[in-house]
């Protein structure tokens, strides 16, 4: 399973969110990779990524989950958990 | 046209524009040469140097030049957290900066460094109390900007200073560039901070120009290595007549500051009472905001139909800071108002003291036209 966590250099809630997937790649040995929405605007333009950041695209072979904006550790275990 | 944009950028003083072209013609040497034609720019910008320190008050500060407020950021935040990353690597700021805040923010976030936010209480401002639950001795700088760029509100700098006082290995950065030439700051502002940022074209001056006011004390990782300038810490040609510009429009921004704040603040009750009236607007700006900044949310109206219904008029304003200029809710203005509808409709007037009164009846006629022709859509 792999994250694709698109973000932005100006906003805070993917300041916010970082770590935190940083932190559930870790937990969960999740490949993770990151976008900016900004300077990586033609690699993401697959994805259709609407206004709100940041967004994680979970892809098991294709796109199985999308977590979009702030989210509590919690509740991102949650999500994994239910996808495992 | 009525321009009510000036939080965005200001349009250049003729003086100032005629210091500049003067500075450029007058002084071609480079500063940094030892022939007299180097000695006399260097003087011109030593003279410079000395009046905006003269105007800012500012005694065991350095003022290092950069390209703008966008570059001091950088330059503040990267700088010393570079230099210091043995003392701690965590970082305070709040939800209210702009882009170049977090950007560099990002940056140091990838190196190591803890990024965590401070509360704001109900009025957009700092929950002291929450700040002072989250610094500690790791804690390496604070950023937080004076004046929000987009509600206006204003920061309670003092004491937030104070707080960061108890920590001496602990750093105080405050972005300065929606105060600067709108308000006079107290005498002994820059003696509670550690580094202040701001950029001269939100006072009149020309684009291209910024300062870094950084207590003498601190050194700091510049961010260009290079050539010999006026600063340690900021490499390249100095830019003899944009140093002149800058301290020309402080120096004209700051006269009579105290009436052109009174009447700016005019403007803002007038655009208040009659925006008041309306049933679908918000007004998010609140006591603590500058008179320069009106925040409001017209609820049923998305703020970019507005804005270019406002242009076919020929005014102009504008949605969130031109920095971030994506459709998403503000968080400025969730702060203050709790409301998601509001915070995804803001607007902001950002006015002058160049601002006429004729100017403000005609931008209320045309909002209450547009206002009421958008929504019956």
């Amino acid at each position: 399973m792999e994250l694709i966590v698109i973000s932005s250099v100006w906003c805070p809630s993917c300041l916010i969110m970082h770590p935190r997937y940083v932190e559930l790649s870790q937990k969960y040995h999740l490949t993770l990779t990151n976008y900016d929405y900004d300077t990586d605007a033609s690699i993401i333009s697959k994805y259709h990524v609407g206004d709100i950041l940041p967004v994680c695209i979970i892809v098991k072979d294709e796109e199985i989950e999308r977590i979009i904006g702030e989210k509590s550790m919690k509740e991102l275990n949650k999500i994994i958990e239910s996808l495992m | 046209m009525v321009y009510l944009d000036y939080s965005a950028t200001t349009p250049v003083n003729k003086e100032v524009l005629e210091s500049f072209d003067r500075a450029s013609l007058d002084y071609i040497g480079n500063p940094n040469s030892l022939h007299k034609l180097g000695l006399d720019a260097k003087k011109i910008i030593d003279s410079a140097t000395k009046q905006l320190k003269e105007l800012l008050h500012l005694h065991n500060e350095e003022i290092i030049y950069t390209s703008g407020a966008s570059e001091a950021n950088n330059l503040a935040l990267k700088g010393v957290c570079f230099k210091y990353a043995n003392r701690g690597k965590k970082i305070i700021t709040t939800e209210l900066e702009h882009s170049s805040i977090y950007g560099p923010l990002s940056f140091l976030q990838r190196h190591g460094f803890t990024v965590s936010f401070v509360n704001l209480d109900e009025k957009g401002r700092v929950d002291l109390k929450h700040l002072e639950s989250l610094i500690d001795d790791e804690t390496l700088l604070v950023t937080i900007s004076t004046v929000n760029s987009e509600t206006g509100i204003v920061q309670q700098v003092d004491e937030i200073a104070k707080l960061v006082s108890k920590y001496p290995k602990c750093f105080f950065h405050t972005d300065i560039t929606q105060a600067v030439g709108k308000y006079p700051l107290p005498q002994n502002f820059f003696e509670k901070v550690d580094f202040a940022s701001f950029s001269a074209h939100k006072f009149y001056g020309l684009k291209g120009i910024g300062c870094l006011i950084k207590k003498e004390s601190i050194s700091i990782e510049p961010l260009i290595h290079g050539g010999k300038s006026t600063s340690l810490y900021r490499s390249g040609t100095p830019t003899t007549a944009l140093i002149v510009s800058v301290s020309k429009a402080l120096r004209l921004a700051l006269d009579n500051i105290d009436q052109k704040y009174a009447y700016v603040k005019q403007l803002n009750t007038k655009i208040k009472d009659a925006l008041s009236k309306y049933a679908d607007v918000s007004i998010n700006s609140n006591e603590y905001s500058i008179p320069h900044i009106f925040n409001l949310s017209v609820l049923k109206i998305k703020p970019e139909t507005m804005l270019h219904a406002l242009e076919e008029d020929d005014i102009y304003i504008s949605t969130q800071s031109a920095c971030s200029s994506n459709n998403t809710k503000s968080r400025a203005v969730y702060a203050v108002t709790n409301n998601e509808e509001a915070s995804l409709h803001s607007l902001r007037i950002s006015l002058s003291y160049l601002t006429t009164k004729e100017e403000i009846d005609t931008f209320l006629a045309s909002f209450d036209k547009w206002y009421h022709k958008l929504n019956l859509r």
